[in-house]
């Protein structure tokens, strides 16, 4: 077994891929439909055949509230890591992006929030080297 | 060999494209040797849809204001999406939403037998894949109304399948798009990099 893919929760899939790739800079990996249902991840260009991210639309009420719980409690619900956050914010925050948080020393590591206009906080994790 | 083994789709000129600028909907015309009636239960009744759709519904489509869950067969996920039925014109007219698409039946009397006709506004991404399914559905419903049932082709079954991906790829040329990425048949996926700006 393997851990292959992770699945985030949007309120728009076609806008949530614009964002993951044009603003955050990962690249769209899988894109198929079945009837009225929609197969979307992207993954990083970094490590293309790493963990995909499975943009999944919250079209049943138990992701919704979900989402919208965890969103409006302050809490991520996607992680990612960088090697380096300062350029990171910078970039994604020269794209348009909204950040409820500008990187932030926390206890071993440095962080920042921002929104991906889909309904989600978005965590940008860089660790600190002892 | 079985009539399913055997089964083979005629080329791809069941479905066109109907465009109002960038909103693009699947239409697709059958013309079955059956009545109205008995076409209108097939595309209404449970136990109908669950011989050739591409859904299992959990009732019956034959009534305005009826809400019915429909599960898309063979999804990635398990997937249902709850419709409500906007209209329901035995044996004429049937309005529901499918997910987010629009979905229109019309059914005419025409020389002894019926002419089919669905509207669905699937978005132009996949749209020759929903050409390719519908049109393989429309020969299982055929068959099915003729007494000669070879069994529902849907999902993974119809995606394993040489005549689908064929008609994915005619009608994809026919309507002057990219045919969309599929699993290939090891398991892997296409990798298709850059945003979804060339074939929104």
């Amino acid at each position: 077994m393997k851990i292959k893919v992770t699945t985030l929760y949007v309120d728009d899939q076609e806008k949530a891929l614009r964002f993951y790739t044009d603003v955050l800079g990962f690249a769209k990996k899988a894109d198929f439909s079945q009837g009225p249902y929609r197969w979307l991840t992207v993954a990083s260009p970094e490590e293309p055949d790493g963990v995909e991210l499975q943009l999944a639309l919250n079209n049943n009420p138990a992701a919704r509230t979900y989402q919208q719980a965890l969103f409006q409690q302050n809490q991520p619900a996607i992680m990612f890591f960088t090697d380096n956050i300062k350029s990171d914010h910078e970039r994604i925050k020269a794209l348009g992006a909204e950040f409820t948080m500008p990187p932030t020393d926390v206890t071993a590591s440095t962080i920042a929030m921002l929104k991906d206009t889909c309904g989600n906080l978005v965590q940008l994790t860089q660790l600190k080297r002892w | 060999m079985t009539d399913r083994e055997q089964y083979a789709p005629g080329p791809a000129n069941v479905a066109r494209i109907q465009k109002d600028g960038e909103k693009w909907t699947l239409v697709l015309v059958r013309e079955l040797r059956h009545s109205p009636e008995k076409v209108w239960e097939a595309i209404t009744d449970p136990a109908h849809l669950r011989e050739w759709a591409p859904f299992d519904a959990d009732g019956s489509l034959a009534t305005a204001g009826a809400t019915v869950k429909l599960t898309t067969v063979g999804a990635p996920v398990p997937h249902a999406t709850e419709t409500t039925v906007t209209r329901a014109e035995a044996p004429k007219l049937l309005e529901y939403k499918w997910g987010a698409f629009d979905t229109r039946w019309e059914l005419e009397a025409f020389a002894g037998g019926t002419r089919l006709t669905l509207w669905a506004n699937i978005g132009r991404r996949f749209i020759s894949m929903g050409a390719a399914g519908w049109h393989i559905c429309f020969d299982v419903l055929d068959r099915l109304l003729n007494g000669t049932p070879i069994g529902r082709m849907v999902g993974p079954d119809a995606a394993k399948f040489g005549g689908w991906q064929r008609l994915n790829a005619e009608y994809a040329k026919q309507f002057g798009i990219e045919a969309p990425n599929w699993p290939s048949q090891d398991g892997s996926r296409v990798v298709s990099q850059g945003g979804s700006k060339n074939n929104v």
